[in-house]
């Protein structure tokens, strides 16, 4: 019967590991630097997964996606806007900078970073040159403006519903809705980001965006997860255009400071037609054929493929570590057998199978793994605690990082792979062992 | 198994089938050197609370007799019966169930594990995989056999505070604890002083009067006289 066998395995097994009370501990300290090794590679690969793939597909499109950059100049933007006009299988994102708050005043984040680096960086460090192909100029440096309750955005317009191909999370209120009419309050949509700045400062509920021709009201609607750190607003492209009817083009000085317009095109997979669509009408307008950059999006993929060959590397070098924790374990059982030969021969005469004797040897040595992973597995949940209080405040992306379970699987199945390693061949010899050695022992 | 009928203190109304019935058992050695023949042709039948004392030279092949009784070894050539069934080429997995359910044995050495007490030590013979049984009614189990062998007061201490006939008492009583058919007996004086050593003997003999069998291997006559047959191994054989 299996549980008469497993239960007589493990109460016997519990016995002898009771009876070698500094043997066992002796094996768990050889094997435990191993195991943790297994739990931290396992851990920091899981957590380093989690910050570098979740957000991933939000920044960049889902694998898959063919996405191009086009120069917003000569016109490109209107025959962009008037290609994908209605289409579900593509969508343009034509991102501007505007101004939520006071107009005139300079905003709390200026240049639309992140608002705890709001504030830094706002030193004068003398005029700035701008050099191309047809040579250098200065950027004449915009009129200082004084501090005001305003902040600094990236406004992002969009032809149609974006999360086919960047598929943001929502965090409150709805998504923007395609369907409807135009609104002359244009309705926006919020990053996290945006909306922390919106709930930190009290600013007026007055939108400047750049080339318009007047400030807008607009209506927020939601706000959602789109992985950006900066903060950012979205809105229906027709809505934009009721106040900027045309894109106005970048100078050379603006593509310097960042400014100016800029398109970004995400079509679902097969949309080659459309593309080679794109090209033509974008090509006879004048766009040189080498500014024109489509590409099928595979961030994620790559970075998992990375990811994969740093963890195997990493866990080939753990599993070494654990190979010599495997040997003390080895070498303990060994000498365990030797020493206990009697004992051995005389659970066999009284009716202990070889069968269950090797069980009793691995059970021993399973349990002293399964220990040993339970006490490292403490030890690199504790250690990561340690480790996000000390350093979490550097790595932004840790927020909120608990230890993964994956590392604790990886931990016990290490334990257990160690365990069976380790007690193999002290339970083949042991289930050797000839009864007849109590026999005038 | 049929209950053998008591009708005294000594005689017993046997059943039919022996308990074990060994017919013309034959072992050769086979080592680096020349085989050696231990036994040859050896004839023995126990009968439920029949008592056999072996007596015989050391190399007489007493031992090598014991072990091929409790299925330790298998024999060259011969036939075993036990309780009428054909075990003599039993597969190694029915003879660890034959081991625990039918045989108990107890050896010169105690083989007591130090780290255990009296009891766990005991209850040994029930933690063995053949079957499962609840802690309570385990515990219960080896009180009786611990009482049976007049040490149930004993039951909590260690081995190594024990006299070397506790210690022997406690190896019966886990010799006894599965209430097996026969009891296989190596020297199991051999340790102990003369008085001590017929104290063990008288504690092995009441188990006959329970209707169980006994095998005695022992070099002592005295010993020897008390059981029911007495059987020397010369040779090889029995004279």
């Amino acid at each position: 019967m299996f549980s008469g066998k497993f239960r007589s395995a493990v109460v016997i097994g519990g016995q002898g590991i009771r009876a070698r009370k500094l043997r066992t501990f002796l094996s768990m300290v050889s094997l435990f630097l191993g195991v943790l090794a297994i739990v931290t590679v396992q851990a920091g690969s899981e957590i380093a997964e989690r910050a570098m793939l979740t957000d991933v597909e939000l920044q960049f499109g889902k694998d898959g996606t063919l996405t191009g950059y086009i120069p917003g100049e000569k016109g490109a933007t209107g025959i962009v806007e008037s290609t994908l006009r209605g289409r579900d299988d593509a969508v343009a994102m034509i991102s501007s900078r505007a101004v939520i708050g006071e107009p005139g005043v300079r905003p709390i984040n200026d240049g639309g970073m992140p608002f705890k680096y709001a504030g830094q960086g706002r030193g004068d460090y003398g005029p700035r040159v701008f050099c191309d192909e047809n040579g250098c100029e200065e950027v004449k440096a915009e009129e200082k403006k004084p501090d005001g309750q305003a902040i600094d955005v990236s406004l992002v317009a969009l032809t149609g519903d974006i999360r086919p191909f960047k598929p943001f999370r929502p965090v409150s209120g709805s998504w923007l809705d395609f369907t409807s009419a135009p609104s002359l309050a244009p309705r926006i949509v919020l990053n996290e980001e945006a909306a922390f700045g919106l709930n930190t400062y009290k600013v007026p509920g007055e939108m400047m965006i750049t080339g318009a021709s007047h400030h807008v009201t607009p209506q927020i609607v939601g706000v959602v997860a789109d992985g950006d750190s900066s903060p950012r607003v979205y809105m229906r492209l027709d809505e934009l255009r009721t106040w900027m009817p045309t894109t106005v083009e970048p100078t050379r000085a603006q593509r310097f400071q960042g400014g100016g317009t800029s398109l970004e095109v995400f079509l679902k997979p097969g949309s080659d037609e459309l593309v080679r669509l794109l090209q033509a009408k974008l090509v006879g307008a004048g766009i040189s054929q080498d500014q024109l950059h489509f590409n099928t999006i595979d961030h994620k993929e790559r970075m998992e493929s990375q990811l994969k060959i740093m963890r195997l590397i990493f866990l080939g070098m753990a599993f070494l570590v654990l190979l010599i924790g495997v040997a003390g374990i080895l070498n303990v059982g060994l000498a365990t057998v030797g020493e206990r030969v009697e004992e051995f021969a005389l659970r066999r005469a009284v009716g202990m199978s070889r069968m269950l004797l090797a069980g009793i040897v691995l059970a021993e040595t399973l349990l002293t793994g399964l220990l040993t992973a339970a006490i490292a597995i403490g030890a690199g949940a504790a250690g990561l605690q340690v480790g996000l209080m000390l350093f979490g405040s550097r790595f932004p992306s840790l927020e909120g990082t608990t230890f993964p379970w994956e590392a604790g699987v990886a931990g016990v199945i290490a334990g257990l792979v160690a365990g069976v390693l380790g007690g193999l061949i002290p339970a083949v010899r042991a289930a050797r062992i000839p009864i007849a050695t109590v026999m005038r022992a | 198994m049929t209950a053998p009928q008591m009708t005294d203190a000594t005689e017993i109304i046997r059943p039919q089938a022996p308990l074990l019935q060994l017919t013309g058992i034959t072992k050769v050695l086979k080592g680096q050197e020349e085989p050696r023949t231990i036994l040859s042709g050896v004839d023995l039948t126990v009968h439920a609370g029949q008592s056999v004392a072996i007596l015989g030279r050391s190399g007489s092949g007493k031992s090598t007799l014991l072990s091929l009784i409790g299925l330790f070894d298998r024999a060259d050539s011969g036939e075993y019966l036990l309780n009428g069934n054909d075990i003599t080429r039993v597969a190694e997995r029915r003879a660890a169930a034959l081991r625990s359910a039918e045989f108990g044995f107890v050896f010169q050495r105690f083989f007591l594990l130090k780290h255990l007490t009296a009891a766990q030590n005991v209850a040994m013979a029930l933690v063995n995989g053949q079957g499962w049984s609840a802690r309570r009614k385990r515990r219960q189990q080896v009180m009786e056999a611990l009482e049976q062998v007049g040490i149930a007061h004993l039951a909590k201490s260690k081995p190594t505070r024990l006299s070397g006939g506790e210690q022997q008492r406690v190896a019966i009583a886990r010799a006894l604890v599965r209430k097996p058919r026969i009891i296989l007996a190596d020297e199991p004086t051999g340790a102990l002083d003369t008085e001590t050593g017929n104290l063990v003997v008288e504690v092995l003999l009441n188990t006959t009067r329970q209707g169980c069998g006994l095998v005695l291997v022992t070099h002592d006559h005295d010993h020897a006289r008390k059981m029911g047959r007495v059987l020397e191994l010369r040779d090889g054989r029995f004279n």
